[in-house]
């Protein structure tokens, strides 16, 4: 390779370089000029795919070499919501055969909402010596029998985390496919799985694994048993309970406290499915130094759950059911200064009617006594411009703001009016606002609001909202970091679309779904754009049996330099040139 | 918004016939459109030329003024040929047990997964129970198989209808004192605690007074809860 007399040893860059290890850092220096593009192509060792579709694997191959982390994201962020029909798409194996054959040493894989068969994971297991970590986080289409072969071969195996999957388990024995030799582990989150797993084996991979950090366990785990784990497990920093119910036996529970009290460096707490609130207690020598509490899965509600929230002094990071209410929100507040981040979901999402208190107020309390909240998701019943506008004053700080008032297109309750102007005002004031869902009623004038102040905003989830493509190209026009978008039931049509195509390119994605594109704007936008996958999902047929005016039922456009996609099922229909 | 309604008449594809999206093969036979592609950019400069000539493709007569323009960039209305019309569109799902849902098609936005999880978690969880032996032992009837109970407990002048486990408790005692607790932070009862009775709506539909029968039998028959002022 050519090198001017005047540059610095390549050598001199590529450990300069090992320093660098964000993806925007990295792809910046990569583009200074052709040599370091060349260096750094080299030395990069951590990749992330936010699309799997947007390149294919020999393309990422080619260009880096020398990997030994991949990420990997698959399906559109609504298939969370069941919006994408079951077969779209995100089959993990044809990167993961790739990688085998490429990359022999590589370390980390971690897919995002991914099809990953039972035979994916056996290729895994047996084609990286060096195997460390596996993330699989919402993904689906394996059982425990590929766990098992993850377990079996992999020697070297650090991080096991299974983070929200849907796993087939016929079997509870994989756990004891890994060798009494193996002892590397740190990480184990398998809290989503369904049914019992060998708990003597559990228990002894525990006991002799003495850097594991993570253990995150499923409900079949029995309260009683736990205590024996965290005894075999005292340097262990974060927990996810099984279930926390048992009879009230004051052995059980003194050896529970007991145990607890034994883990000094626990920062994390998760699980508690069935809490028996009379164990609760046991928890209480932790909490103090927890930084992080997940309730997501708990039916504690009152003072149980206000006295358990209110012990954790240092928490930053919240995760409850809305039983906590506004009242256990205020005191949230009161406690819990280094609060950064929020979450109340609902526990019942489908009742007409609100089973619990809890409002707008809550939020407003934990935004004037929580200084550094940063990312917020609330779900609630109702709002206010007032609430939103005090609330974006009281956290400027915000990065992520994520609002789901249950009823859609549910005005502000005082005034009758629109959320455009408290949602105008979360984005003028947060100034550093990176994602944002919306809801409530809510017309185009929000989005002229988003598109003038949201000048960082990254992610942005619209339902039931906006009048007319007003809205839209507001949006597409006046976000300039704009990266997903994602859009449902909304009076969005052709023309915003087509008037912002080139914007298009420069997003990772956009989502459209129950909204009025038609198939001819697609087609055209297809045609035109060359480098944007245009797909239409439709389950009700073929669109051009249609009229070409008639809207399509889901839309998802992506960039890619990799050209339409092949593993298309019956229900999708790549917009371009040829195939249409 | 009232520009917008003046604008409804204008047709929304017409433009498209002539519409290119790809600069290079843009054919600028429709000289109103301007010397510049209306499309693309997000930046302000070129939108504020596509402002321009937008009105004069639209045959608009007013000058670029404030940023109440927009309004006035498209032709305006919403599209004419889908049944928007700002109405609720409720979709009825069949759910997998064949009942019919009224509801909307994934929404709230609640992770389908949990969804899942969560049935099938409360036949785990009820197997888990079964063999670790519930909390309210000595009140567990081995028959129904079912090891929650729960109850709606409403409180007179309270909006918001309670629901609670009533296998978590193991005596009237334990179960007034939880009561008390869950109701009393909303209403600052405190002393008040007194005035107010627990009744009961048994399987015959009759409201009782708790505390009169021995705890086993309340539990069998017990359907809801009602805390009521005494009166006095």
């Amino acid at each position: 390779m050519l090198r001017k007399a005047s540059s610095f040893p390549e050598e001199m860059l590529e450990h300069v370089l090992s320093f660098i290890t964000s993806d925007k850092d990295r792809n910046a220096v990569s583009l200074v000029c052709k040599s370091w593009y060349e260096i750094e192509r080299w030395c990069r060792k951590r990749i992330f795919v936010g699309n799997c579709y947007a390149v294919r694997p020999e393309m990422v191959i080619r260009r880096f070499p020398e990997l030994r982390s991949v990420e990997l994201k698959g399906k559109p962020h609504f298939a969370d919501f069941d919006l994408v029909p079951d077969g779209w798409g995100g089959c993990v194996y044809p990167w993961i055969a790739a990688l085998a054959t490429a990359y022999p040493l590589l370390e980390e894989i971690k897919l995002k909402r991914m099809v990953v068969s039972d035979e994916s994971l056996e290729v895994i297991a047996k084609s990286f010596k060096n195997f460390k970590v596996l993330v699989l986080s919402s993904c689906e289409g394996f059982s425990t029998d590929g766990l098992a072969a993850v377990a079996a071969n992999c020697r070297n195996l650090r991080g096991l985390d299974l983070r929200e999957s849907e796993v087939d388990d016929p079997s509870g024995q994989w756990l004891s496919r890994f060798p009494d030799s193996f002892t590397s582990l740190a990480s184990l989150n398998i809290s989503c799985l369904g049914a019992e797993v060998s708990f003597s084996a559990l228990e002894r991979l525990v006991g002799r694994c003495p850097d594991l950090k993570t253990l995150r366990l499923n409900h079949a785990v029995p309260l009683d048993k736990l205590a024996n784990l965290l005894r075999g497990a005292p340097q262990l920093v974060e927990l996810g309970t099984g279930a926390y119910s048992a009879e009230l036996q004051p052995d059980v529970f003194s050896n529970l406290a007991g145990a607890f009290s034994g883990c000094k460096e626990l920062r994390s707490l998760s699980g508690f499915w069935n809490v028996f609130p009379g164990y609760l207690p046991a928890v209480y020598p932790v909490c103090s130094g927890l930084t992080s509490l997940n309730l997501r899965d708990a039916n504690i509600q009152g003072a149980d759950l206000i006295k358990l929230v209110s012990q954790c002094r240092s928490l930053q990071r919240l995760w409850v059911l809305d039983y906590i209410e506004d009242i256990g929100l205020e005191e949230l507040a009161a406690c819990c200064k280094d609060l950064t981040e929020l979450r109340v979901f609902p526990s019942d999402p489908y009742g007409a009617e609100p089973n619990v208190s809890l409002t707008e107020r809550g939020l407003v309390s934990v935004s004037e006594g929580c200084p550094k909240l940063q990312s917020v998701l609330y779900f609630c019943r109702q709002m206010t411009n007032a609430a939103l506008v005090t609330i974006a004053k009281n956290s400027p700080r915000m990065t992520c703001f994520r609002l789901c008032i249950i009823e859609p297109r549910a005005p502000d309750y005082q005034t009758l009016q629109p959320l455009d102007l408290g949602f105008g005002a979360i984005v003028e004031n947060c100034k550093d606002l990176r994602r944002l869902s919306l809801s409530g009623l809510l017309t185009d004038r929000v989005f002229e609001y988003i598109g003038t102040y949201a000048k960082k905003l990254e992610m942005l989830s619209v339902a039931f909202a906006g009048d007319s493509d007003l809205g839209l190209h507001h949006v597409l026009s006046g976000c300039e970091k704009l990266c997903k978008l994602e859009i449902r039931d909304c009076p969005f049509g052709d023309n915003a679309l087509l008037a912002n195509a080139a914007k298009l390119e420069t997003m990772r994605s956009l989502w459209m779904s129950s909204c009025s594109v038609s198939f001819r704007a697609c087609k055209l936008l297809g045609q035109k754009m060359p480098r944007l996958n245009v797909e239409v999902i439709d389950e009700r047929g073929p669109p051009d049996l249609r009229p070409e005016n008639c809207p399509v039922e889901k839309l998802y456009i992506y960039r890619t330099i990799a050209g339409p996609r092949f593993d298309m099922p019956g229900f999708v229909w790549t917009m371009n040139g040829d195939s249409v | 918004m009232e520009l917008q309604l003046g604008l409804r008449s204008l047709p929304t594809y017409n433009f498209i016939e002539n519409f290119d999206l790809n600069n290079d093969g843009f054919e600028p036979k429709d000289q109103m459109l301007g010397s510049k592609p209306w499309i693309i950019s997000c930046e302000d400069g070129n939108n504020m030329d596509n402002k321009r000539s937008s009105e004069v493709a639209f045959g608009k007569n007013t000058g670029y003024a404030s940023r109440e323009l927009p309004l006035l960039l498209w032709s305006g209305q919403p599209n004419d040929e889908d049944d928007w019309n700002g109405e609720k569109k409720i979709s009825c799902s069949i759910n997998k047990n064949g009942e019919e849902e009224n509801r909307v098609e994934g929404w709230p936005p609640i992770n389908s997964w949990r969804k899942k999880v969560l049935h099938h978690d409360q036949d785990q969880v009820r197997h888990v129970m079964n063999s670790s032996r519930m909390a309210a032992a000595g009140n567990y009837e081995n028959g129904d198989g079912s090891n929650s109970k729960y109850v709606k407990v409403k409180m007179e002048g309270v909006a918001i209808t309670r629901k609670i486990d009533l296998r978590l408790y193991n005596s009237y005692q334990t179960l007034t004192k939880s009561l008390t607790s869950m109701f009393a932070k909303c209403q600052n009862l405190g002393n008040d605690a007194a005035r107010y009775s627990l009744t009961y709506q048994d399987k015959d539909g009759d409201w009782l007074v708790a505390g009169d029968v021995p705890w086993q039998s309340f539990m069998e028959s017990v359907q809801r809860l009602k805390i009521v002022r005494n009166a006095g």
